[in-house]
């Protein structure tokens, strides 16, 4: 018992978890992000909700999921091609969380249930006030939460489809220097606040082909987030102050499409191996565009490029039932970047993201599971510019991300 | 036992997760040797912004932030002849205030004389034997035809601060002290600039024409052969187009706007001049010009109006109104293209001389046209608007701290380009902009 936890231990040390390209997370469940991310094929648990609704079905009684991540993130910037300059992002741990119930209407009834309260996008990093590059972000916030009633049919024993609609909520805080010097040339600010909601549909369907094989797939659609009314607080030197107002502005952010399709292999009773690959429709990020309600002939509407791309992510995963009470995970993942050259921005330097997951399951009673997963997602190091501002550097981000999670079957 | 196996392992998972880039060493390049450099030019190499030489001006000059960055290469320390205080040599500076002038009907932001205290007494006494020598060979008002004058320290009381025998030597003496391995060199600007802000013909001073081409040529080739004699590498800079700088595009020429009774009003008291007529709107601005019928007219698209006429004249005296705005204000068309021929012949000279001497050359009077269609640099928007602009100091002429940044950035790539050097850029944010009340 003691080795097996020792075993598991070093496993976790040598891999690691993954945090998505850009700010799309893809931890909205324990065993599948232990897995690789991996889950579109295979419904384990309630996360299904998310990974493939079509997959409900496949759960034989209701069952109450809830999970933690605590996300840290690290950020280096340092003065390309030469020089001395090295700026950190600073340490803020983000706390995605998933929560599931759902499972079949009556016992063997072919309608499931379910709702999923998730958080599939999100991004933060926070700079040093002071910073090089505080004119293009000091420190920013993307939270999204996400809530999905979902509905499944068991066609027959192998075909099974769902659909749930999606309610997006989520807010936006972002903060950066103005530059606009009062006498003691102390830069002004801006700090921009909002609350988004939008809506979208997440549908699949799940093929259990055999007891050695499955296969799902799933799509998420796009969501615009929209937020109507948020505020912008400016502070400027006070000669300057009328032409800053506090005022309200609108922003939209559209959040991708993904298609996933996934395949499930259980060789032998006790491993399950599954691979998945996520289309994610990023070029629906074209632009962040702010529309202040309160325009001066110093404060115009903004509007900066993303032209983020469409990228694939191929990922791998394993399960190993050890005993009837533990069950370990591993998997990988390669996630490329939607961002394009020119358009690297501190807020956000994204580079291809690699990752290591592993994880591990304990069920001390039958109905209760606790789950464990650790991700670590190294990031090449990345030279490039966001041409716009005309600001430039090398970038290198490495995250760690833990998590915690629990299963209940009524 | 336990516990400390998961403290170990804790501390392994943080270690394993912290970015690990570290930024590159700096090369300086094939042949270049930054142990002495020294910085020639006038006022734009002194530091000069606001209409003044203080303290925190030299020390933002942009030879200065050149000499921080050669340091990463084997640069050695940079010496300027700093004045004391703040308050500006030879008058005060200038600071951006609200205030209210005798014919305004509300208070307005725009410079103002600074008023504090002056703390730049003694400022025209010699420090050579104290401080000198200087790396910052920077002398305001300096023309490159100047170089050759023997006791060129007794006319210019800001050479004659710093020079080792203001009566007797050459400025290009006084330029070879310290031996330089490295310079930069930035002359000619008030070859034609003297000429431009005494509003072309009329000014009365040596120093108000525009340099002879030929004497510019010998001064020009005399300074750059010495300073090369020895082996020194440098850097060229040419002379911008001063008409594109604030000082002269302010004041539109169609600034006057008018409503229909006052539009009436000049039209009648105008009435013998057919030539000078008015509308409601923008109109042109009344101006003296002794080649026109009575001696004025109105001024035409493409003539300036410079940032020193009298606001208060503007405003309620009637000049460009009921009086021409003096010629001494005012740029015609004809001392435009002087301007800008001499400026053209001044530079094909430097580019010659650049190209003969193989030494790298900022074009800054490229670099002038694209901040005055605006560039972002680090994030921050630059133009050559009068005090919004960002690069140009409250003088209108001068820069501010991240104008020079930006022109010592320039320089830097220029440099690199040349040498092969990876000489790191100057984060132009480090520095100030035009500062608000």
């Amino acid at each position: 018992m003691k080795k097996q936890v020792l075993l598991i231990g070093s496993l976790l040390l040598t891999s690691a978890a993954a945090f998505g390209a850009a700010f799309q997370l893809n931890l909205q469940g324990v065993r599948q992000l232990a897995m690789g991310g991996t889950g579109t094929a295979v419904p384990w648990d309630a996360a299904t909700i998310f990974y493939n609704p079509g997959g409900l079905s496949a759960l034989k009684n209701i069952q109450a999921y809830g999970n933690v991540q605590f996300l840290v993130p690290k950020s280096r910037y340092i003065e390309s091609p030469t020089g001395t300059y090295i700026a950190e992002s600073k340490d803020r741990t983000y706390t995605p969380f998933n929560l599931y119930v759902g499972g079949p209407l009556a016992y063997k009834s072919k309608f499931s249930l379910g709702v999923g309260v998730y958080t599939p996008f999100g991004t933060g990093i926070k700079w040093d006030d002071n910073w090089r590059g505080r004119y293009v972000i000091q420190d920013i916030q993307l939270q999204t939460i996400f809530i999905q009633p979902t509905l499944s049919y068991k066609i027959n024993d192998i075909v099974s489809v769902g659909a749930g609609f999606v309610i997006g909520t989520g807010s936006l805080d972002l903060q950066k220097a103005v530059p606009l010097q009062n006498q003691n040339g102390e830069d002004g600010t801006a700090k921009l606040e909002g609350n988004a909601l939008g809506f979208g549909y997440n549908v699949g369907v799940h093929l259990r082909a055999n007891q050695y094989l499955q296969f799902g797939i799933s799509y998420r659609s796009s969501v615009n987030m929209k937020v109507k009314r948020g505020y912008a607080n400016f502070s400027v030197p006070s000669s300057l102050s009328s032409s800053f107002p506090y005022t309200a502005f609108k922003a939209d952010l559209a959040l991708p499409q993904v298609v996933s399709v996934g395949i499930g292999v259980r060789p032998t009773q006790r491993l399950t191996l599954q691979l998945d690959a996520n289309y994610v429709g990023w070029s629906s990020y074209d632009s962040l565009v702010f529309d202040y309600e309160n325009n001066t002939s110093a404060l115009s509407d903004t509007r900066s490029p993303r032209r983020y791309k469409n990228t694939v992510i191929l990922r791998l995963g394993g399960s190993y039932m050890i005993n009837d009470k533990f069950t370990a995970m591993l998997g990988c993942a390669y996630d490329p970047t939607p961002v394009k050259d020119g358009y690297l921005s501190p807020d956000l330097p994204d580079n291809n993201h690699i990752m290591a997951t592993g994880g591990l399951t304990f069920r001390p009673i039958k109905r209760l599971t606790i789950m464990g997963v650790l991700e670590y997602v190294f990031t090449p190091s990345r030279t490039g510019e966001l041409a716009a501002d005309n600001f430039g550097g090398k970038y290198q981000t490495k995250i760690i991300n833990p998590g915690l999670g629990l299963t209940y079957d009524f | 036992m336990k516990k400390i196996y998961s403290i170990g392992l804790l501390a392994l998972l943080a270690a394993s997760c912290k970015p690990t880039i570290e930024p590159e060493k700096p090369q300086k390049g094939e042949g270049t040797d930054f142990t002495r450099y020294v910085a020639v030019g006038n006022s734009l190499t002194a530091g000069f912004s606001d209409g003044a030489l203080y303290r925190t001006g030299q020390m933002n000059s942009y030879p200065s932030m050149l000499a921080g960055q050669f340091k990463m290469v084997g640069g050695g320390d940079f010496k300027q002849p700093l004045v004391p205080g703040e308050y500006g040599f030879p008058g005060p500076k200038f600071v951006l205030a609200i205030h209210k002038g005798l014919c305004d009907t509300a208070a307005l932001l725009g410079p103002v004389p600074f008023t504090g205290a002056l703390d730049t007494a003694g400022t025209s006494q010699n420090i050579y034997a104290v401080e000198g020598p200087f790396n910052n060979m920077g002398i305001p008002g300096i023309r490159a035809v100047d170089y050759l004058i023997p006791g060129y320290g007794m006319v210019n009381p800001f050479a004659r601060r710093m020079f080792v025998s203001p009566a007797g030597s050459r400025p290009l003496d006084e330029m070879l002290i310290l031996n330089p391995t490295f310079f930069s060199l930035w002359i000619g600007g008030n070859d034609v600039l003297g000429y431009a802000t005494a509003g072309g013909e009329g000014g009365t001073l040596p120093t108000q024409k525009i340099s002879d081409v030929n004497l510019f040529n010998a001064a020009y080739d005399s300074v750059l052969t010495r300073l090369k004699s020895r082996g020194a590498q440098g850097v060229l800079l040419n002379i911008p187009d001063v008409t594109a700088i604030p000082f002269f595009t302010t004041v539109p020429a169609n600034g006057l706007v008018l409503d229909k009774n006052n539009a009436n009003l000049l039209n009648n008291a105008y009435n013998s001049l057919t030539h000078i007529r008015f509308d409601v709107g923008n109109n042109y601005f009344v101006i003296q010009d002794a080649t026109a019928p009575a001696g004025m007219r109105q001024i035409k698209q493409g003539e300036y109006i410079l940032l020193s006429t009298p606001q208060d004249s503007l405003k309620c005296a009637g000049w460009g109104t009921r009086k021409p705005i003096p010629a001494s204000y005012v740029l015609t068309a004809d001392e435009v293209a002087k301007i800008k021929a001499a400026t053209t012949a001044f530079n094909s000279i430097i580019q010659i001389m650049a190209k003969r001497e193989n030494l790298p050359m900022v074009d800054v009077n490229a670099y002038l046209k694209t901040i005055q269609s605006g560039i972002m640099y680090s994030g921050v928007g630059y133009n050559a608007t009068f005090v919004s602009g960002g690069a140009f100091s409250l003088d209108g002429m001068h820069l501010t701290p991240r104008g020079y940044a930006l022109v010592a950035n320039k320089i830097i790539e220029a440099i690199n380009n040349h040498y092969g050097a990876t000489i790191p850029k100057v984060d132009v944010n480090k520095y100030n902009g035009v500062l608000f009340p």
